[in-house]
């Protein structure tokens, strides 16, 4: 593949390579056809080239952007199968079984793609053949004129014709066949094997990818969604509210075949197709299996007034849903009243966490850890499936207490405060938190907690002594002291840990 | 001819009679549309209870009380979710903007628990900009999965008037209990139904010299059902009621503005 030139006449098209270094000098790593015409291939050294054409323009041979334009064109290419796989530098793999049908057969599909391609403003060479290897051998050494079909089990009249290089050997291979006498690949289709394989070793692997003896799978760059569906638009669309209209048709035909299933989708994906091979991805997720088609096409709204504006170009002519993932989900007969309360709440977290993030929506999880802050965790709401969460109001765990033995509202850390004891080990009398002194009316505690040595790589870990504080106004709060005095540090420190209620 | 001038009391009535459709007043509260706290005298001045359905202030007095304040909040919370038949098997969502995380401390599961509410019954959105706070409580008083509401607010700046009038709605259309808890105690206008502002009173020792049971002072500042008043009140965590605490020896009785007649609704002094 590669980008033509800027008109129709290319007479006025000015010679241009770009050039990267090879064994310590500037060799030509790609050239417009202004240069090929001039003579100039791959491989030959810029100095000779410009001693041979002054006018030539050099560039530096970048391969990020290469593979960036690479990967921009696989994104274009999602609209005629879900299996796109990159096959660098210059190339792409499509698997377009069972989906030729779709565009009129495997020769319609190879014309739309190469129209495509070439409104794109690159020119192309494509093959359409039973294996990945034939078809990269024939596009890339086959007929001047592409696109080429080769009939299925049509391999080897396909190959036979095309140099040894087309089977994509180890360079030195090629050269090494060459010394023999084997040139093009009709001079190996008949040999013995076994004196090829013992003298060259993978070339018959390589072969019997290509002639469809072995099967060689591609690797797609996304994963195979399990559940599709597209509507392609004669004339673009360009309004948010007609994406978001045909996200929901989309989402009903999803969610038919999904509910034929027994499956919910738990991530979707809506990919945009521009007119001119932009694709724009939005990807959202639901904590539970979702069917609804008015909820996925909330969500999607949703996250588009949030994310980033996306530009519809000169519009949009395919777009396509996808379930990325999908969960099972027994149907559920709702209430006359239709009173669903489970789903309506899992809608609102799905929501929330499109909008916001997931993790911004959480619940916490309480864990059998005496360190304050390591005793509960937050979760995403979206993946903590509650199990018992219907048991409710629960009993407090220090039934005995009086007063609750753990505040309200802790500290995201413990702020130093300046504290001022009758003893060195005794409770504070007085302390100053945030510059405002505070008169310690009554005490409990102190309660020991000692931080857990294994998970103290420093062996600094001092103990701490809390105690829950009432203040003259009635101010209450949990400071704790650390460090045992005399034992662990001769100035124990205190600290304002958490408010209580 | 003369038009003759119209009548100034026909058009004071006309105003009233559309400043009372715009106020949409509800019929008075029955068991399921108020919260009744249990104690005699702050249920009559609400005129039942906390109505349901509807946007409650609540404030601390001094930024020292917020620890008292979120501990009212949250029993608020908890006593709806005992009390409220419907709200049984509902769930509470607490928003918290991050500034009020780092500025008064995140909400702590085992604190939770203790006050009565597990807390896989409580779902936190924490969120990046205040400004979302008002849509995120918005459309999360319109879900009627959940029983309670909270908003708590660090600046006010995020909190107009048309967007605690579109929360005081989405609160009337969801049914279930709206609490703001705003860090900044400014007397602005509001169309939340009452302001209660929070104080911390120390509690009553126990006979032991330990800590007594959490006691806050609840001044009732804004109340559209009612008279407004002061009173003190403890939270038994166990029995998950409040009560009314005996005011210590040293304070003169809270008295306030109660009515002097609690029958009569025509001499209460409506306020908000």
């Amino acid at each position: 593949m590669r980008r033509t030139g800027s008109g129709p006449d290319d007479a006025d098209e000015i010679p241009l390579v770009t050039a990267h270094m090879v064994k310590s000098a500037q060799r030509i790593a790609a050239l417009n056809d202004a240069a090929a015409r001039l003579g100039l291939a791959p491989g030959v050294t810029v100095a000779d080239a410009r001693a041979r054409h002054p006018g030539l323009a050099v560039v530096e041979h970048d391969p990020a952007v290469d593979h960036l334009l690479l990967t921009a064109v696989a994104d274009a290419c999602d609209r005629w199968t879900p299996l796109v796989a990159l096959d660098p530098p210059d190339g792409l793999m499509l698997d377009i079984t069972g989906c030729a049908h779709l565009f009129g057969g495997e020769a319609a599909l190879a014309r739309a793609l190469a129209v495509r391609l070439a409104e794109g403003g690159l020119a192309a060479r494509i093959a359409i053949a039973d294996t990945p290897g034939c078809a990269a051998a024939v596009a890339r050494y086959g007929a001047r004129d592409t696109p080429v079909v080769v009939p299925p089990g049509g391999q080897d009249a396909a190959l036979a014709p095309l140099p040894l290089a087309a089977l994509r050997l180890p360079p030195g291979m090629v050269a090494s066949l060459a010394e023999v006498g084997l040139k093009r690949i009709a001079d190996i289709l008949d040999r013995p094997r076994a004196t090829l394989a013992a003298r060259f070793d993978g070339l018959l692997e390589k072969l019997d990818a290509a002639r469809g003896e072995t099967d060689t799978p591609i690797s797609p760059r996304r994963p195979m969604p399990a559940c599709v569906t597209e509507q392609n638009f004669a004339e673009p669309v360009l309004l948010e509210r007609d994406v978001l209209d045909t996200l929901a048709r989309l989402g009903a035909r999803l969610a038919r075949v999904l509910e034929s299933r027994g499956e919910g989708a738990r991530l979707l994906e809506t990919a945009l197709f521009r007119t001119d091979g932009r694709v724009v991805r939005i990807t959202v997720g639901t904590g539970a299996p979702l069917t609804d088609p008015a909820r996925m096409a909330r969500l999607f709204a949703d996250r588009l007034a949030v994310g980033e504006p996306c530009d519809p170009g000169f519009g949009f002519d395919l777009i396509r849903l996808s379930a990325l993932a999908t969960e099972r989900c027994d149907p559920v007969q709702g209430g006359l009243d239709a009173s669903d309360a489970t789903a309506e709440l899992a809608h609102l977290v799905d929501r929330l966490s499109t909008r916001f993030g997931a993790r911004r929506v959480t619940r916490q999880m309480l864990r059998d850890e005496h360190v304050p802050e390591h005793a509960t965790a937050c979760v995403p709401a979206q993946a903590a499936r509650v199990a018992g969460s219907r048991h409710g109001l629960v009993p407090s765990p220090r039934a005995d207490a009086l007063v609750p033995a753990r505040p309200l509202r802790l500290l995201q850390r413990p702020e130093p405060v300046q504290a001022v004891a009758e003893v060195p080990d005794g409770p504070p009398v007085r302390f100053r938190w945030r510059r405002v002194l505070h008169e310690v009316a009554a005490t409990e505690g102190p309660e020991r907690i000692a931080l857990a040595w294994w998970r103290d790589a420093d062996g600094h870990a001092l103990t701490r002594d809390y105690f829950r504080v009432e203040c003259r106004g009635g101010f209450r709060a949990w400071l704790f002291r650390e460090g045992l005095f005399g034992r662990e540090t001769p100035h124990p420190t205190w600290f304002l840990h958490g408010l209580f209620g | 001819m003369v038009v003759p001038p119209p009548d100034p009391g026909e058009i004071l009535r006309a105003l009233r009679s559309r400043v009372a459709a715009l106020e949409a007043h509800r019929p008075p509260p029955d068991a399921e549309s108020a919260l009744a706290l249990g104690v005699p005298t702050l249920d009559r001045a609400l005129g039942g209870g906390l109505s349901l359905g509807a946007l409650h202030e609540i404030v601390p007095a001094t930024p020292l009380d917020l620890g008292a304040a979120a501990g009212t909040v949250l029993v608020l919370a908890v006593h709806a979710l005992h009390r409220v038949r419907r709200f049984a098997h509902r769930e509470i969502l607490w928003i918290q903007p991050e500034l009020a995380g780092l500025e008064a401390g995140r909400l702590y599961g085992p604190g939770v628990a203790e006050l009565g509410l597990s807390p896989a019954r409580l779902i936190e959105l924490r969120l990046a900009s205040e400004r979302d706070g008002a849509f995120a409580m918005e459309e999360a008083l319109q879900c009627r999965a959940l029983g309670v509401v909270v908003g708590e607010f660090f600046d006010d700046r995020a909190l107009d008037l048309v967007a605690l009038r579109r929360l005081s709605l989405a609160a009337t259309a969801g049914g279930g209990l709206g609490l703001l808890l705003r860090h900044r105690a400014e007397a602005l206008a509001s169309p939340a139904a009452t302001r209660l502002e929070i104080t911390a009173a120390p509690g009553l020792p126990d006979g032991f010299g330990g800590l007594g049971q959490p006691t806050v002072l609840l001044s009732l500042e804004r109340n559209r059902r009612g008279p407004t008043g002061r009173w003190r009140l403890t939270w038994d965590h166990h029995e998950h009621v409040f009560r009314e605490a005996p005011a210590p020896l040293s304070v003169a009785a809270a008295a306030g503005d109660r009515p002097h007649r609690p029958d009569d609704a025509e001499d209460r002094v409506r306020t908000g």
